[in-house]
């Protein structure tokens, strides 16, 4: 028989599982929009606004099921992780926005070289479907690759930072922008990196210890 | 004779080591391998638990899976009904309470109890109430006897209530007031444990509230052992728990990472209400 709350647990998990397609859709738009030199920041701007909206509406049925129900143990694990992974969610939709701002602060940027952006930009969409689908199917072996995958993003935004201070010339443009999508593109792939956390959380009830 | 005097000349051999090991960890209440029987109806089986001192410790688990029998076995309650027998120990302190010479009825000073529907002495005032348990110990000291009232009612939140009403029946205070007066009653010939059967269940939450306030309350100078089938309720006012099953202990921790981490599927299974 079912029970009650689960009518809200699928609810919620169905809000958060649409985050996660529209949060993924909004990183690679971004992302693809800046390599192509197109300006979508409209669009991005919308989306990050929706999955910002979305995560409050995650929050309240959250709050709504913990007062209803007072759920325990996995239902309390997963109800305090979707709260968890919409915050990641919406903060996905947050760097996409301030990635495709980038192009509207510099101006052009299509003599830029773009190669360690690409490279990034690939690893942090990918980490982003491998945590949508850890999470989904509550695998753990998926969600531990992602501490892996992050290294690569942060080494590639440690390497490009310390590779433009020993070599300063170049144009400024690109390297200061170029700096904040890499660092944008980190961030987003640390919030993939604790969403794979969640999933070891509801399945297990350990805790990673963050550095 | 006291019961610790009795229990002090009891004490087993190694009495030192363990005493030693219980100062160290502070259990109040250890009970071994305890087996509790109704005739041939095998109601608790070789439950071994550390009662912690000072805490209040949840018994949790399904309709007849022998929680108020485990606490009525810690005060030799359950030897009351007829074909009722028990094995095993249920230490007190380090000394067993089974052992041979140890009075029942000082073993249930010490260990006090109030149950899931208050059972205030019907024909008596509140003061009555609060004073018999000392007045059948041979108190007859009135500034003593009314000291031991106000100290109790005040311990169980209930002295502002009923201070200018002493005189009138405990039967005519309401249900929480009755399981207040209860507690005070129980609080009056100065326990150390205090066992609590379900002491809200038959309590609106405004009343509930007030003995989990209690309860809080207690446990810096009493140990607290409360069965309920309330799970919030042990959530809320317990710092371990244990989840009984059929007779047997499955779980037992502290109360934070039972309901949110249990280790037993069988615990996850109780508390998410996915039960057979």
């Amino acid at each position: 028989m079912a029970r009650l709350m689960d009518i809200g647990l699928e609810k919620l998990r169905n809000m958060v599982l649409d985050m996660a397609k529209l949060s993924e859709d909004t990183v690679s738009t971004a992302i693809n929009a800046y390599v192509q030199g197109k300006d979508l920041r409209d669009r991005v701007y919308g989306w990050s606004e929706e999955l910002r909206i979305l995560q409050d509406e995650v929050s309240e049925l959250a709050i709504e099921l913990i007062a209803r129900y007072q759920p325990v143990a996995t239902d309390l694990r997963f109800i305090k992780s979707c709260m968890e992974v919409a915050y990641g969610f919406s903060r996905f939709g947050r760097y996409a926005h301030d990635i495709s701002d980038v192009e509207g602060i510099f101006g052009d940027l299509s003599t830029c070289d773009k190669t360690a952006i690409v490279k990034a930009g690939d690893q942090a969409k990918d980490m982003i479907r491998v945590s949508i689908k850890a999470f989904t199917e509550r695998d753990i072996q998926l969600a531990s690759k992602l501490k892996t995958m992050d290294d690569v993003v942060d080494s590639a935004y440690l390497e490009f930072v310390k590779k433009s201070a020993r070599n300063p010339g170049g144009d400024l443009r690109c390297t200061v922008s170029a700096t904040l999508i890499l660092r944008y593109l980190e961030r987003i792939a640390d919030h993939a990196t604790y969403v794979g956390e969640t999933v070891l959380y509801i399945v297990s009830g350990e805790r990673v210890a963050r550095k | 004779m006291t019961l610790s005097l009795q229990l002090e000349e009891l004490k087993p051999a190694n009495s030192e080591a363990s005493a030693i090991r219980s100062t160290m960890e502070k259990f109040k209440i250890q009970t071994e391998k305890l087996n509790a029987w109704f005739g041939n109806n095998h109601v608790l089986k070789d439950l071994s638990i550390n009662v912690k001192e000072n805490e209040v410790t949840a018994i949790i688990g399904p309709s007849g899976c022998g929680k108020s029998t485990f606490i009525r076995c810690l005060n030799r309650m359950h030897e009351l009904v007829p074909g009722a027998r028990s094995s095993g120990a249920v230490l007190l302190d380090n000394a067993n309470v089974y052992a041979r010479g140890i009075d029942p009825v000082t073993v249930r000073r010490k260990v006090g109890m109030v149950f899931q529907k208050p059972n205030p002495f019907p024909t008596m005032s509140v003061y009555d109430n609060v004073a018999a348990g000392l007045k059948l110990n041979g108190v007859r000291d009135h500034q003593k006897l009314d000291r031991a009232v106000k100290w109790s009612l005040e311990r169980a939140f209930l002295w502002d209530e009923v201070r200018t009403n002493l005189d009138k029946s405990g039967a005519s205070l309401s249900g929480g007031q009755q399981q207040r007066l209860c507690i005070a009653r129980a609080l009056a010939v100065e326990p150390e444990v205090i066992l609590m059967d379900e002491p809200c269940s038959a309590l609106d939450p405004i009343a509930t509230a007030k003995i989990e306030e209690l309860i809080a309350s207690l446990k810096s100078q009493y140990t607290v052992v409360i069965v309920t089938h309330n799970m919030q309720q042990a959530a809320r006012v317990s710092d371990s728990t244990a989840f009984l099953y059929l007779g047997q202990l499955i779980e037992y921790g502290g109360t934070t990472q039972l309901f949110e981490n249990p280790k037993e599927e069988l615990t996850e299974r109780y508390l998410t209400g996915k039960f057979g």
